[in-house]
């Protein structure tokens, strides 16, 4: 259900270790303009637990929980 | 935060996992008479690595400080390590986690395999990594904890700053759009291989103490206990320096602090009870030295050597550089050590200094907890200090900056 929610942006993060995960997000947040949906996936676990932690944070909100996907994690947030 | 209640993410609170291993180790400490620490073995490794190619080891002075006494599979420092690897990956399978993650960014490599050996390198000249000479410790009252402390956090703000910078994060590839779905079927195969090794590795241990092993035994069972909880607890020294530094994010500090009271004060009770001396080392300029390149190393490798063993066994491959990284470092201070001349510059000066002979047991435990409390209220003021700053930018531009002092 959740993956047919339509992103305008995605920033496809797995690979990437700890802290790049959430320092990328939070980049990528501040450069895009307000009122989108971004996407972020990630497969990094200290990044399941400190990239929705930071975005809420400063002030984002996610649009849902975040979504398991073996052994990746889904991410939507407002900009 | 809310979502964390409806854990799909089943990681164990960092308090809960600290806690549990401050108990732990102060429990090792009083069955075997030595700490929970890795990097002195990593050294010995190095050693008998060299060994495979011929090199005579016999005459440096740092293996015979370290003792090379048997092959890391006859040393419980050495069942210490590959516990801990195995307890790691045991969890990581069981959980069903296990992928091999590849950077994208190639310059990480690099990055991790430089920072490695800078982290390997400062933790074995100061005698000791984020764990003989900080979490495990600060409970034997060594002095030269305290000093590696504060020049690991000297390191790792420099570290952070290094980090941040456009040439060495890189950027992420942002795309339009929400992507192709990726909905994976869910494999069981994981939790099953997990059970089968957490069996085997069970098995082993039984053997080793049915055999009268009882060092060995002690080593292979606490590595394993430790690897399960570094892993569940994602316990990361590095990121308990650096993220307070970077976005002020203070929880892993916090609870690496509340896990080292427990332990000061288990420790005691077992110093005072079984007339043990505590494990002191020396404090010397080379602890202050070697705690500043070890901040900054694990930065630069984003891990430090215990964090380094539970992403390895996640599948994070990056980390084989780290690894190879840590091993190099060691053994490279090892041959510094006396052929360089770096005991005679910046160790020999020193003294080994512990706190419970100077003050007692109670007023060492006493002045371990009021630092320990000092040390905590920095850590939340700088936590709490960084988020001041946020809100009051975030009326305007949203604002994710790094720059807050």
């Amino acid at each position: 259900m959740q993956e047919q929610m339509q992103a305008d942006f995605t920033l496809d993060l797995r690979g990437e270790s700890c802290p790049y995960p959430v320092i990328y997000t939070l980049d990528t947040l501040e450069g895009l303009e307000g009122g989108k949906l971004l996407k972020i996936i990630t497969d990094c676990p200290a990044s399941f637990r400190n990239v929705p932690e930071e975005t809420v944070k400063r002030g984002y909100q996610l649009a849902d929980f975040p979504i398991k996907n073996g052994q990746d994690i889904l991410f939507y947030v407002y900009t | 935060m809310y979502f964390i209640k409806h854990s799909i993410l089943n990681y164990w609170n960092p308090y809960i996992a600290l806690l549990l291993a401050g108990i732990l180790s102060a429990l090792y400490f009083a069955f075997t008479g030595a700490v929970w620490a890795v990097t002195g073995e990593f050294t010995r490794l190095g050693g008998e690595f060299l060994g495979l190619f011929g090199a005579d080891i016999s005459g440096w002075a740092y293996f015979d400080m370290i003792r090379m006494d048997g092959t890391t599979l006859t040393r419980p420092g050495g069942w210490m390590i590959w516990g801990m690897f195995a307890g790691a990956l045991i969890m990581v399978l069981l959980s069903n986690n296990f992928k091999i993650r590849v950077p994208r960014q190639k310059r990480r490599y690099v990055q991790g395999l430089f920072g490695g050996i800078i982290a390997g390198f400062g933790a074995r000249l100061a005698l000791g990594c984020n764990l003989a000479a900080f979490f495990t410790g600060v409970p034997q009252f060594s002095l030269h904890s305290w000093i590696f402390i504060v020049a690991t956090g000297a390191g790792s703000y420099i570290g952070a700053k290094i980090v941040q910078t456009r040439w060495w994060k890189g950027k992420p590839a942002l795309a339009k759009g929400g992507g192709k779905s990726t909905v994976k079927a869910t494999r069981t195969i994981q939790p099953f291989v997990g059970g089968v090794i957490a069996v085997l590795y069970l098995s082993l241990i039984v053997l080793f103490f049915a055999q009268g092993q009882i060092l060995l035994g002690f080593g292979a069972l606490f590595g394993a206990l430790f690897g399960i909880l570094i892993e569940r607890g994602q316990i990361c020294f590095t990121s308990a320096f650096r993220d307070l530094w970077i976005m002020g994010r203070s929880i892993m500090a916090k609870a690496i602090i509340a896990g080292m009271a427990v332990s000061s004060v288990l420790t005691i009770a077992v110093i005072a009870s079984y007339g043990m001396l505590p494990i002191t080392q020396i404090a010397a300029p080379s602890t202050f030295i070697g705690g500043a390149l070890f901040g900054l190393g694990i930065v630069m490798a984003s891990s430090c050597e215990t964090g380094m063993m539970y992403r390895l066994m996640e599948g994070q491959i990056l980390y084989f550089t780290v690894f190879a990284g840590n091993i190099a470092g060691a053994t490279f201070l090892a041959f510094a050590w006396d052929h360089l001349g770096v005991y005679d510059l910046f160790v020999a000066s020193g003294a080994e200094l512990n706190l419970v002979p100077a003050f007692g047991p109670v007023g060492a435990v006493l002045a371990t907890l009021l630092i320990l409390l000092a040390l905590y209220i920095i850590v939340k003021l700088r936590g709490d200090n960084y988020h001041a700053v946020l809100n009051v930018k975030k009326g305007g531009k949203r604002y994710a900056g790094t720059d807050a002092s």
